[in-house]
């Protein structure tokens, strides 16, 4: 009896979306990324890069990593447009934070942005990847590397990992949306999401 | 301006599409029309009461209209909605009075079930008047966070002065070929 519920739990969360929501200042390449994300993982062939303009807006990205629906929301990362980031962390599931890895005179604004979100109580307990992307440019930096520059504090309670990727190539990509689904598989802030939902009733989302 | 069009919106092959263009009156939607020079505008009015006008490019239908007003032909807009691939909402970002009405209408249109697969392109339009809102300010006014399950993008326009235009629609055709919403 057990296992026919579990079995039905385990149907319905394969079920359900899981939205993760891409940040990062202007020009990370957060769209380039989600393009690549879309070729990698669909039969949709990704927009090229010479054609993706500065998004204002939001971008959506739909796919199935591990059997698992992921719905990537990518926003404007232009400073008048970040006001508009945290009206989308209460749903999201996970964050991934995109910084261009070859342009250091912007880690600093990158760093605040992303120091700014983190403080967000909305995203309390939200599962965090760092991409250092751009990794096909020689004067990216590397995660590692990224990770000092950035020195985040305070990101013990949180599940997190810095990755190297290159949106335009697509190294670590895979490795990203794996990690993701892994990570958000096992957060708690998955669970109480899902009960938020399951306790809206079936349809909502 | 025709060459464009055809490189922007090719992808459709011989599909019939349809895109709405939407706003309150007084927003530019027709001047708009007017100048993408795709064609000849039609405007008839039907029977039941409200304008609709009708540009046709290649097998793209664009057709527009005024929201607001009357609540007794809204039923007969339901015609128009099938195989709708985007919306175009066009704002009259300097008539800040108006800007929550705008908004309304707006999100009333998006819950329509036969536009829930439609991308939406907004139209901060008339910056060239003082005291326009730029593309943030309208973002806040329209609530468009409140779009979670399709694109959007909001671009800053002038009808008159035909900027911006072009980068909407550019966007729009890009969005279109990479899956839509």
């Amino acid at each position: 009896m057990f296992s026919l519920f579990y079995g039905l739990w385990q149907y319905m969360f394969s079920k359900l979306e899981l939205h993760v929501l891409i940040l990062g200042i202007d020009k990370a390449g957060k769209t380039t990324l989600l393009e690549k994300i879309k070729s990698v993982y669909t039969n949709i062939e990704g927009l090229p890069p010479d054609r993706i303009v500065p998004t204002v807006g939001l971008n959506i990205g739909r796919i199935e990593v591990a059997n698992r629906k992921l719905v990537f929301w990518d926003l404007g990362g232009q400073p008048g447009l970040r006001s508009i980031w945290e009206k989308y962390y209460e749903e999201a599931h996970a964050v991934v934070f995109v910084v261009d890895a070859s342009s250091p005179s912007r880690f600093e604004d990158a760093k605040s942005a992303l120091e700014k979100v983190l403080r967000h109580e909305d995203l309390k307990g939200a599962p965090l990847l760092i991409l250092a992307n751009k990794q096909d440019l020689p004067e990216a930096v590397s995660a590692d590397e990224l990770a000092q520059y950035l020195d985040l504090k305070k990101l013990d309670e949180r599940v997190y990992m810095f990755e190297s990727v290159s949106a335009y190539d697509g190294l670590g990509i895979r490795e990203s949306a794996e990690w993701l689904v892994e990570v958000m598989e096992r957060s708690k802030r998955t669970e109480m999401l899902r009960l938020r939902a399951g306790a809206m009733g079936p349809g909502s989302t | 301006m025709g060459l464009v069009f055809t490189r922007l919106f090719s992808f459709f092959g011989n599909k019939e599409a349809r895109i709405l263009v939407l706003g309150l009156d007084n927003a530019g939607k027709t001047t708009i029309l007017y100048r993408l020079q795709m064609g000849e505008v039609v405007s008839t009015i039907p029977t039941i009461g409200f304008n609709v006008e009708t540009v046709q490019y290649n097998n793209i239908k664009f057709q527009v209209w005024d929201l607001g007003g009357q609540t007794s032909i809204r039923p007969y807009w339901r015609c128009y909605f099938p195989n709708t691939q985007a919306i175009i909402y066009v704002v009259d970002s300097s008539d800040t009075d108006r800007l929550v009405i705008a908004r309304e209408e707006f999100h009333a249109i998006l819950e329509e079930e036969e536009l829930k697969g439609a991308v939406v392109l907004i139209f901060a339009n008339k910056q060239d008047l003082p005291g326009a809102l730029d593309d943030a300010a309208v973002t806040e006014a329209l609530e468009l966070h409140k779009i979670k399950n399709r694109q959007w993008s909001i671009f800053k326009t002038s009808a008159i002065k035909g900027e911006g235009l072009f980068e909407g629609l550019d966007w729009l055709s890009n969005t279109l070929k990479s899956g839509g919403g």
